[in-house]
């Protein structure tokens, strides 16, 4: 009886691999062509750093989040001398450690940037994925009802949609449900999936004239199945790179969001660290402030872009001339 | 000469006119469900109930939701905004006073936008692959991912506070004791136009380039490309006359995306120089749930989009000619 079933996990196991193998054999080759592009490389590495960034941020950052500026030196009270000093420039050894310099409350620069990666990625492959899930579908739909009713009711949605301005109606939308970060994703994702739609029905529009699905269609193939088997996978690739250019878009809409003073002023974000400096009037004279937050705000969504387009190149490669 | 039938361009008008209906119904759902209203800046304690009322009926919010939303459908259309009640004075006036200004800074911003993107992507994409091409794109898409309002507070940090070369916020020199002739007057914009400008356009151009590159490498494969270099004209002349011409099609059809790109750009970078437009008022006015003055500003800037489409879509035409709109093709 055991034995019995045992040859059969091997074999459903064995037939598992049959199946994956062709599978993990492409995902190796786009692989192998991927690290080719430098540009792509770059964009996995600052990833990398970033994710490390918010999965560990005690061992990167330099304090915790607690941590204030000369409270270890002189507990609870500052004197009006120290008080004055802030926000402090980059500052090593005594009386107290700040590579980047604090801000005006003694917060460690370093330490938020740190601690504020987490955010920046989850807004960025939230929104990212939740734009991707409803531009996707409908562009696979929209396209594959070509110049029918469908496609044409979808069109006429994308159309009212581009002609409301992007942020303002972000806006609107983050005012209605309040300022949340959850609601800024949902806000960022209803507003953000037109290119993706648009790009995903063009792509449709002619792999549906593609021979295989018309012998798919001649073996009596459902239109879920034709969709979901046949199209599906050829558009995956270029949902991908759209994927990774929402979520950049996404963190640059959380900024000026931010920056507009619509932001969860709980969280600690890098838009956030933007904002506070304005409101605090240092925006020009606390370079140390200013700089690292926007550099990282760049950095990640460059990243994002990086991928995407190099990902683009994997999946849609060029003839070198 | 012409290759738009009127047939074609009746059609595309009304369609035009029907999108701009559901945006405006769209619109009054949307910032009718933003919760608060003016109303509540305007209450103060010595008001009673009655007095309450009064202005409730005053500012028609009295009213069922579907006759506000009847009026407001029939006001728009003929031009009748109706009055602000935080500016205290009439939405046209502040929209007719604003609108022109961002115009001007998005309009000038749209111009640089489609010289730069378009030239620079005509480069990469002709060059693809190669080193110069690789190191170039890394650097605009870097650059096209710096937040605005950062990129903005950064040039102000350097042109204005640390140089001094240039104003950092309004449209004109406040109190400015010069003579206002024509000439000063254009020189003083345009010195105040400088660095909101430059703020836009820096990162937006990308955006264009972005479509260009690959339209650009697209048509590289052509056969008319390589008998144009077969007849042994220069380099530059096949790239620019032969190849561009026909790669900058996908750049016109893909210039709305860039136009509402740029249009977020131009909101927080207004904010960023107190530039008067209507990026500006757009933001504060739904911020202080001034409903009349944000409907407008949001149907105007709505307005500018679908009438810039309709001209992408006309300026295809004379770009390719293989294009026929309408006609029987």
């Amino acid at each position: 009886m055991s034995t019995e079933t045992e040859t059969e996990n091997a074999s459903q196991i064995d037939s598992l691999k049959e199946r994956w193998r062709p599978r993990i054999e492409r995902f190796r080759r786009g692989w192998d062509r991927f690290t080719q592009e430098k540009m792509g490389v770059l964009g996995i590495v600052i990833m990398v750093v970033f994710i490390f960034w918010a999965l560990f941020p005690d061992v990167f950052a330099p304090h915790s989040m607690e941590w204030r500026a000369y409270l270890g030196t002189e507990p609870g009270r500052l004197t009006a001398e120290q008080a004055d000093s802030l926000p402090h420039p980059p500052a090593f050894g005594d009386p107290f450690f700040a590579p980047l310099g604090t801000n005006y409350l003694g917060q460690g620069i370093l330490t938020l940037v740190v601690h504020a990666a987490d955010d920046a990625l989850y807004i960025g492959f939230a929104a990212g994925l939740l734009s991707s899930l409803v531009g996707v579908p409908l562009g696979l739909i929209s396209g594959f009802y070509g110049n029918t009713w469908i496609d044409e009711t979808i069109q006429r949605v994308v159309d009212v949609m581009y002609g409301l301005p992007f942020l303002p109606f972000l806006i609107v939308l983050v005012a209605i449900r309040g300022i949340t970060t959850t609601n800024i994703i949902l806000g960022i994702a209803v507003t953000s999936w037109l290119n993706n739609c648009i790009v995903i029905r063009g792509e449709t529009l002619s792999l549906k004239e593609r021979s295989y699905v018309e012998s798919a269609k001649v073996a009596g193939a459902s239109d879920t199945r034709i969709v979901f088997r046949h199209i599906m996978p050829n558009v995956l690739p270029l949902a991908f790179v759209f994927l990774a250019q929402d979520a950049a878009a996404a963190i640059l809409a959380q900024a000026s969001l931010a920056y507009l003073g619509l932001a969860d002023f709980t969280a600690n974000s890098w838009g956030l660290m933007l904002q506070n400096i304005k409101s605090n009037g240092y925006v020009f004279d606390a370079w140390w402030w200013l700089i690292p937050p926007g550099v990282c705000i760049m950095l990640i969504a460059a990243a994002f872009y990086f991928v995407g387009f190099s990902m683009e190149d994997v999946t849609n490669p060029q003839e070198e001339s | 000469m012409t290759r738009i039938s009127a047939r074609y361009l009746g059609k595309r008008l009304v369609v035009s006119y029907l999108t701009l209906l559901v945006i405006m119904s769209l619109l009054f759902v949307l910032i009718r469900s933003m919760p608060g209203s003016f109303i509540g800046s305007m209450i103060t304690p010595e008001l009673d109930q009655s007095d309450i009322k009064r202005l409730r009926e005053t500012w028609g919010l009295n009213e069922p939701m579907w006759r506000q939303y009847i009026d407001f459908m029939i006001n728009y259309q003929t031009g009748q905004f109706g009055r602000s009640p935080t500016y205290k004075e009439p939405v046209w006036d502040i929209i007719i006073r604003r609108f022109p200004r961002t115009l001007v800074l998005f309009g000038s911003a749209f111009i640089v936008q489609f010289i730069v993107g378009p030239l620079v992507g005509m480069y990469l994409g002709w060059w693809r692959g190669t080193r110069k091409d690789k190191s170039i794109f890394t650097s605009s898409l870097a650059v096209y991912s710096m937040p605005a309002f950062w990129l903005a507070w950064l040039f102000i940090w350097l042109f204005n506070y640390e140089l001094g070369w240039l104003p950092s916020t309004y449209m004109f020199t406040k109190f400015a004791n010069f003579e206002w002739t024509t000439l000063s007057i254009i020189v003083d914009v345009l010195k105040h136009i400088a660095l909101p400008l430059f703020s836009i356009a820096f990162v937006s151009w990308v955006g264009a380039m972005l479509v260009m590159r690959p339209a650009m490498n697209n048509v590289t494969g052509e056969d008319y490309v390589f008998l144009a270099q077969a007849k042994g004209l220069s380099e530059r002349t096949v790239m620019i006359k032969h190849a561009a011409r026909n790669a900058l099609i996908p750049v016109a059809t893909q210039a709305i995306v860039g136009l509402a790109f740029l249009l977020d750009g131009s909101v927080i970078v207004e904010n960023v120089f107190s530039w008067p437009g209507l990026g500006q008022v757009i933001v504060s006015s739904v911020l202080s749930r001034d409903y009349p003055v944000s409907q407008a500003a949001f149907f105007m800037l709505a307005v500018l989009i679908i009438v810039m489409r309709l001209v992408t879509d006309i300026a295809y035409t004379y770009l390719d000619p293989r294009i026929k709109f309408g006609g029987d093709s």
